[in-house]
């Protein structure tokens, strides 16, 4: 994916609020845009919130994700992720 | 000098802090915005970031740092939310509700508190200050409940859009139009008024639903890929399993 380790670094240090994440926002901006760089802070904000509604309300993975997902959430340690 | 915002996201984000500053269905204008400052605090709480790397989140820790009013088992609740979301338990939420909370405030205080979050992330992201508290409008909750919504998978009641009746809200029907039924989007809809909120601002910080699944049609400066490669890693980042 172009662009793909610029715009994870820049989720990381957003996410953590690290002493780099001024660096990592103008990386992004320098290769991708200023746009692009304000489409992506965007998009790491609202997911910052969205997960606090999935945790704080207790949803279930719908029947179909649960289905098409099983096999690589077991491979990468995702169930560790829920408590009963 | 700042960067170019859109238009679009700056009027969603003045609508959130517009609907921040009034009566909701459930809580005053001044709990609401007292929940802002609450979650804007449990960021920088040393007691909550001593729970945070604790093995238990049931550690006695010490008191939050805290600036409002609020009863303290709320500002627990808000405070855990925020920062420690991922390890919240069923058994813990019903040692929130019906105790300290009610259910409809509970569902209300948890839209607060993510409208409050997207909106403070985004400009910490950008570098930006953090917008100023709306001053609280005067007035009374709307009290407008949702007769058909129950119990089902969720640890709140939710409703189906195909499950909505004559005895439900206009507001209930308008949470989902437009809008999938996603279980993200059922949630909160024990509020239709937060469903509607949060996801006003999901429209312009991420993508209106009609548009998640048209490849096809490119409307941010990041492709969906991209878009999705970012909501993937932050949300391991936070380890929700949703």
């Amino acid at each position: 994916m172009p662009f793909g380790q610029v715009l994870l670094a820049y989720a990381d240090a957003a996410v953590a609020e690290t002493p780099d994440l001024a660096l990592r926002r103008q990386t992004v901006a320098d290769t991708l845009g200023q746009a692009a760089m304000v489409d992506a802070s965007a998009v790491i904000a609202i997911f910052q919130a969205v997960v606090k509604i999935a945790d704080a309300t207790g949803i279930p993975l719908e029947d179909q994700k649960a289905e098409i997902s099983a096999d690589f959430r077991e491979e990468l340690g995702i169930n560790t992720y829920k408590l009963e | 000098m700042e960067p170019e915002i859109r238009q679009d996201l700056t009027d969603a984000h003045n609508r959130a802090w517009d609907r921040l500053g009034r009566p909701g269905t459930w809580l005053t204008a001044e709990e609401r915005v007292y929940i802002a400052s609450e979650t804007r605090s449990a960021r920088y709480c040393s007691a909550c970031t001593e729970r945070k790397n604790a093995l238990s989140p049931e550690t006695e820790v010490g008191p939050h740092s805290n600036g409002s009013p609020l009863k303290s088992g709320w500002v627990d609740t808000i405070h855990r939310i925020t920062t420690d979301a991922d390890r919240l338990t069923k058994r813990w939420f019903y040692s929130v509700v019906p105790s300290i909370l009610t259910v409809e405030q509970y569902v209300e205080t948890v839209g607060v508190i993510a409208e409050t979050i997207a909106v403070d992330r985004f400009h910490s992201a950008m570098g930006m200050v953090l917008r100023e508290l709306p001053t609280p409008k005067p007035g009374q909750p709307s009290h407008e409940t949702v007769p058909s919504a129950y119990l089902s998978d969720a640890w709140v009641p939710t409703v189906k859009p195909h499950e909505l009746g004559k005895n439900d809200p206009a507001a209930a029907f308008e949470m989902y139009t437009g809008r999938g039924s996603a279980h993200i989007h059922q949630a909160l809809s024990l509020v239709p008024a937060s469903v509607s909120g949060f996801f006003d601002l999901d429209d312009a910080m991420y993508l209106p639903d009609a548009l998640l699944r048209r490849f096809d049609i490119e409307t941010r400066a990041i492709s969906h890929s991209q878009i999705e490669l970012l909501a993937a890693r932050v949300s391991a980042l936070n380890r929700c399993l949703y």
